[in-house]
């Protein structure tokens, strides 16, 4: 997950111990190695395992907040469940660290962790702060939905977890035929004009459908998004102007939280219209 | 110039295909050798909308054993490994993972890395992270950290020493 994102880490520390779910912080961890896999996949299956295997030490399940992430992890345990001489090969370089990679811990995501184990009733029981019939676009992060092949915690052409949470916040999130494109950030060290432009793309399409705002669970898009919003609607000569919120940060204002524990002050895109509405002070 | 430009002249190269099969094999990925050409995974490629990624090309080519073509080619750098491709391919065949290990072939043989990879795995190899942490701004414009926001310090490998041995062993390795 990049490490800036706060307005995520934030949110999610205030929301989800409120909820009920336990957060331990795990020292030793290093980067899943996702974004070198292009460079070399036997790093990002190396240090996948070893996060995992870290996490086994202490008989824990992961909450992994970011979806690449959460693809890296899966697919090392996938790629290990199958391939005994790769998982052989992984199990000798950990021991160098005096770890033990068994690949039993389960991997959770923000939306299935909301959905699935805090639970629908839990959430609607904690919320005191209505999205009065607002209509947000959701924009989940490929990796979270793709490739089912692998498990993955919502659906591939259709997702609904978040959708179920807004219903749950007396918002809705009308179907959108953009919905599942990409945020264009992967483009942004080699193309940084063309990763702008979808970015751009489609929050204009979000914006001509007359969306209020449009939820995220996903850092790396949230980065395009809500911070350059502004520089996309420049590429795509739009006035941008769309409140881009972490799926956390809505819920926990939803629940009362003030706006500058869910980090809410670094967002970059208008969020205050979308807290008017909800009739927060800011 | 695009990848198929270049083809017309071009002979097959065996052991990379081979090499590349068995790749494929190992992490339980379909044969690209399954490819019935119905451009389906090209129809929905987010890197074909804007720049000229065509994924049923690369796994033409790919069949043909046509690889320098295409690991000397800054096109395959271009993928978002958005999934699509492999999701909806009929034959379950995966452009994406050919287009990874189209990727670190052409890393394993000493072409340049674009983009900020090599600062990355730099990064990742002395710290353990691909990037260090960052400053943020909030929407004033004033400079936020970590500490400022009352985060603590992001984990990293404990025990550096051994965790440097053993990623820089990793990293001379193929999978
Ligand atoms: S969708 Fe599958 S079968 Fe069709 S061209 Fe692409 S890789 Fe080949
Ligand atoms: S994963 Fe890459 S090749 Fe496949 S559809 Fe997405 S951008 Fe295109």
């Amino acid at each position: 997950m990049p490490t800036e994102q706060y307005g995520y880490e934030l949110s999610v520390r205030e929301v989800l111990p409120r909820l009920g779910v336990e957060l331990v912080d795990i020292e030793g961890f290093s980067c899943c190695g996702e974004p070198l896999k292009s460079v070399n996949q036997m790093l990002t299956i190396h240090l996948s395992a070893r996060n995992i295997a870290i996490c086994e030490s202490q008989g824990l399940d992961i909450f992994v907040p970011c979806p690449m992430c959460h693809l890296a992890l899966s697919e090392a345990k996938a790629i290990l469940s199958e391939n005994k001489e790769l998982l052989q090969r992984v199990k000798e370089k950990l021991s160098a660290e005096d770890l033990s990679y068994k690949g039993t811990a389960r991997l959770y995501h923000t939306v299935d962790l909301l959905t699935d184990i805090v639970g629908i009733d839990a959430i609607k029981a904690k919320a005191t702060k209505p999205l009065n019939g607002m209509d947000l676009a959701t924009h989940y992060g490929c990796h979270i939905i793709r490739p089912s092949i692998l498990g993955r915690p919502q659906d591939s052409e259709d997702p609904a977890g978040m959708e179920r949470i807004l219903e749950a916040l007396g918002g809705r999130s009308s179907h959108y035929p953009e919905k599942l494109d990409c945020c264009g950030g992967p483009l942004l060290p080699n193309h940084p004009d063309t990763a702008v432009t979808k970015t751009g793309e489609k929050l204009k399409a979000v914006q001509e459908q007359g969306f209020d705002g449009m939820v995220l669970a996903c850092p790396w898009c949230s980065k395009m998004f809500d911070s350059k919003q502004k520089k996309g609607g420049e590429v795509v000569g739009a006035q941008l102007s769309v409140p881009v919120v972490y799926i956390t940060q809505l819920l926990g204002l939803a629940m009362g939280i003030e706006p500058s524990k869910l980090g809410l002050d670094l967002n970059q895109s208008p969020v205050v219209k979308l807290m008017e509405k909800m009739g927060v002070a800011f | 110039m695009s990848i198929m430009d270049l083809t017309s002249m071009a002979e097959a190269q065996k052991a990379d295909r081979q090499e590349l099969e068995e790749r494929l094999r190992k992490l339980s990925l379909e044969a690209a050798e399954k490819c019935y050409q119905c451009g389906k995974c090209t129809s929905g490629c987010e890197a074909h909308k804007l720049l000229e990624l065509e994924p049923h090309r690369i796994v033409a080519l790919t069949k043909a054993g046509l690889f320098s073509e295409m690991t000397s080619s800054d096109l395959i750098w271009t993928c978002v490994s958005c999934f699509k491709c492999y999701e909806r391919c009929p034959q379950k065949v995966a452009p994406v993972n050919i287009l990874f290990a189209l990727k670190n072939l052409s890393v394993l043989n000493g072409k340049d890395v674009p983009g900020n990879y090599t600062a990355m795995l730099q990064s990742a190899m002395t710290i353990g992270l691909v990037q260090d942490v960052q400053e943020t701004v909030d929407r004033k414009g004033a400079v936020r950290t970590r500490d400022s926001l009352g985060l603590p310090p992001p984990p990293r490998p404990k025990d550096m020493e051994h965790f440097m041995a053993a990623i820089m062993g990793t990293a001379v390795e193929k999978v």
